[in-house]
């Protein structure tokens, strides 16, 4: 059972990468946090010892002050030292003696106050005006009821410890950062003896059956590359086996049917003098003799496809000349030829007597499977020459319209071949399609434009390069 | 006089088989099993028509084409095994005038045969005397001569030169060749043309990588010119 995935399936890679990331940010995150706090309440259990101790400090000057005259209370309070904000304020006998006007007692915290009047030293943290405080309150050692407070601005320090906050919030970014860097590294290495053997797979795929993966150092992935490249070996030798086979028995097939030929032919030469049930039976001989020579000349080309060692005879061939001729040569049914007028001087590069197989043998296919061609057309789409062939037979299901390229898959069920009278051995669109290929071309089947049941093969071959002018050279019929 | 086929086949049933086929089309036929016994049967008695198999014991059919060929014009009709291979090209530049691949229809071989032998005796009465530049063409005589000298061409080449000279300047596109001079439809070989253009000019041009004479056309064909 596959669980319902809301997300696409992300590849190792990616995964790799996030999970680097993602503990880099934990890691990171911690750390910045538990900085940031141990920072913080450091910094601040230090400013406040720091302002306590000033303050009872000053405390004690101004008791010491009051009691030894009657003094100018200001004076006195502006000659204690402080530090830069922090503004000492003086409470004696109920009247408040601010030593800086804009912090008088309204900028002390009343909880404070009453704790200080009550007779306590008290220290307390507090907001004011929108910003950071600490006040500090000494209940002066006087016969007059006298209290110092000091209150002390830590908004520098909010601030220095707000911009230490930010710098942590960076580094576990930029830690994060490298975290996926390093995963996304570390992933790229860990896959790329991967990748090579996926490429390496994909090369063999397409043919190139000497492909081999590079061994390695790395005794965790010399095993992977070794036992990859045993298995390309033994594929290659497999397949070289079975088209040597091929190739072999089609040649041997050759000399006898070659004599077959020949023989047959002097019995057909003879065939009047033969007693009518020879002639029956040489009939049915030279019948399949001949479907004989057709297959084994098939499976002669297929294994040259196959043993890689087809070339074409290419030339410059004029497309609608070609066409004309290779219906002409294949049937001498009358198909109703479609020629794009515009393609008249129009040549590719081709072997011609292999685009005439083509071009026959998908004409041969319409006569067998589709009740005969009933239209062939020859127009110019885009940069290419496309050459399809119509007939109004069944037509082919959109589920065999590759499978009907394949050897020996006639696409068809074993009673409508029957029909067709069993011939046709099931070569001739796989050779469509590996001389269509060897091209550079394209084939395929789709219905009919016009909507009616039938199969229309599509032919398209590349590049038709400008048109030759012709000489009237050509015109010999 | 019956016309002479001498047929160079190792295998003896086809051998046997393509005899009884062409002594049907009234033919006389003489078998040899290896290069050298043709060869020996060849200077013995010439034959109207020599049909190579490539794949022979001991002497190949290449050399063997070659051998004949040296002092011989005779129509050579190669047997391949494969259409695609050099094998085809090798063969026409050995000197063979036609190939076939097996396993061929008898019916093709005899008409290649009969498109040989009309070749070899065609020669149209009428032809004037042909001039280019250093190159004369007698085609009622079957003589050509280059500045003055008289050169050998087999028949298929002789053929092909008188058909390029018939119309001097005009292309001739490669089906036109080979419809005119070997008798083929529309689908026949283009190489058969080129090796024997090639073959052409190598004993009517004075530098045959430079003709001046039998110029390829591209994309169209060949002309004659002067």
């Amino acid at each position: 059972m596959k669980r319902p995935r809301f997300l696409p399936r992300l590849g190792l890679r990616a995964r790799i990468t996030i999970a680097f990331a993602v503990g880099a940010l934990l890691l990171s995150a911690l750390l910045a946090a538990s900085t940031w706090g141990f920072t913080r309440q450091n910094q601040l259990d230090q400013r406040s010892t720091s302002a306590t101790t000033l303050a009872v400090a000053n405390a004690e000057n101004m008791a010491q002050g009051i009691n030894a005259a009657t003094p100018d209370l200001q004076e006195l309070l502006q000659a204690q030292p402080r530090p830069t904000g922090a503004h000492p304020i003086l409470l004696y006998e109920g009247d408040w003696y601010p030593a800086d006007p804009s912090y008088g007692e309204d900028a002390l915290p009343r909880e404070l106050i009453e704790v200080v009047q009550g007779g306590d030293d008290a220290r307390m943290r507090y907001t004011y005006d929108g910003e950071v405080y600490l006040a500090v309150g000494v209940k002066l050692d006087t016969d007059v009821d006298a209290a110092y407070f000091e209150v002390v601005s830590l908004e520098e320090l909010e601030q220095t410890l707000e911009t230490l906050g930010f710098s942590l919030i960076a580094a576990a970014l930029v830690t994060t950062l490298c975290g996926a860097g390093l995963g996304w590294w570390a992933a790229r290495r860990v896959l790329r003896p991967l990748n090579r053997v996926g490429a390496a797979a994909k090369d063999i795929a397409r043919g190139d059956l000497a492909t081999r993966v590079e061994a390695s150092d790395d005794p965790d992935l010399a095993q992977l590359a070794e036992s990859f490249n045993e298995m390309a070996a033994a594929l290659e030798q497999r397949i070289e086996r079975d088209t040597r086979f091929a190739s072999n028995v089609s040649h041997e097939l050759r000399s006898p049917l070659t004599t077959l030929s020949a023989s047959i032919t002097v019995l057909e030469n003879h065939r009047d003098d033969m007693p009518e049930r020879a002639r029956a039976a040489l009939d049915l001989m030279v019948a399949d003799v001949n479907r004989f020579r057709q297959l084994i000349e098939d499976l002669l080309e297929i294994s040259r496809f196959d043993a890689g060692v087809m070339h074409l005879d290419v030339y410059e061939v004029r497309v609608a000349e070609l066409v004309m001729q290779a219906v002409g040569a294949a049937t001498d049914a009358d198909i109703p030829l479609d020629i794009d007028s515009e393609l008249a001087g129009v040549v590719v590069e081709a072997d011609k007597r292999r685009l005439m197989r083509v071009i026959a043998n998908l004409i041969d296919n319409a006569a067998k499977y589709g009740g005969g061609a009933t239209r062939v057309e020859l127009r110019q789409v885009d940069d290419k020459v496309q050459i399809a062939v119509e007939d109004d037979g069944p037509g082919i299901p959109d589920e065999d319209r590759d499978r009907i390229f394949d050897r020996f898959s006639r696409g068809l069920s074993a009673a409508d071949r029957r029909t067709s009278g069993g011939e046709g051995v099931g070569l001739g669109l796989s050779l469509v399609a590996e001389h269509i290929r060897l091209h550079k071309g394209r084939v395929f089947v789709e219905d009919r434009p016009d909507g009616r049941s039938g199969a229309r093969f599509v032919v398209q071959l590349p590049a038709a390069r400008g048109s030759a002018s012709s000489n009237g050279n050509s015109a010999e019929s | 006089m019956a016309t002479r086929i001498l047929t160079v086949e190792d295998d003896e049933r086809i051998r046997t088989a393509v005899k009884l086929a062409l002594e049907d089309e009234g033919w006389t036929v003489e078998e040899s099993e290896t290069g050298e016994e043709a060869l020996a049967a060849f200077s013995r008695k010439a034959a109207d028509v020599v049909l190579i198999d490539i794949m022979l014991p001991g002497l190949d059919g290449f050399e063997v084409c070659r051998r004949i060929r040296k002092d011989s014009d005779v129509p050579i009709v190669m047997v391949t095994a494969r259409a695609d291979t050099h094998d085809v090209v090798a063969g026409l530049e050995a000197g063979a005038d036609d190939y076939l691949t097996k396993p061929f229809a008898p019916k093709e071989l005899s008409a290649r045969i009969r498109a040989l032998l009309r070749r070899a005796r065609a020669s149209d009465p009428a032809s004037p005397h042909l001039r280019f530049g250093d190159l004369e063409i007698i085609p009622d005589e079957g003589v050509v001569r280059r500045a003055g000298q008289e050169i050998h061409l087999t028949k298929t080449e002789f053929k092909l030169l008188v058909e390029l000279a018939s119309s001097p300047g005009r292309v001739f596109s490669r089906e036109v060749l080979l419809e005119r001079v070997w008798g083929y439809g529309y689908f026949g070989d283009g190489r058969l043309v080129d090796v024997h253009v090639r073959r052409l000019r190598t004993k009517v041009e004075n530098d045959p990588a430079n003709p001046q004479h039998v110029v390829t056309v591209r994309g169209l064909g060949y002309k004659l010119q002067a």
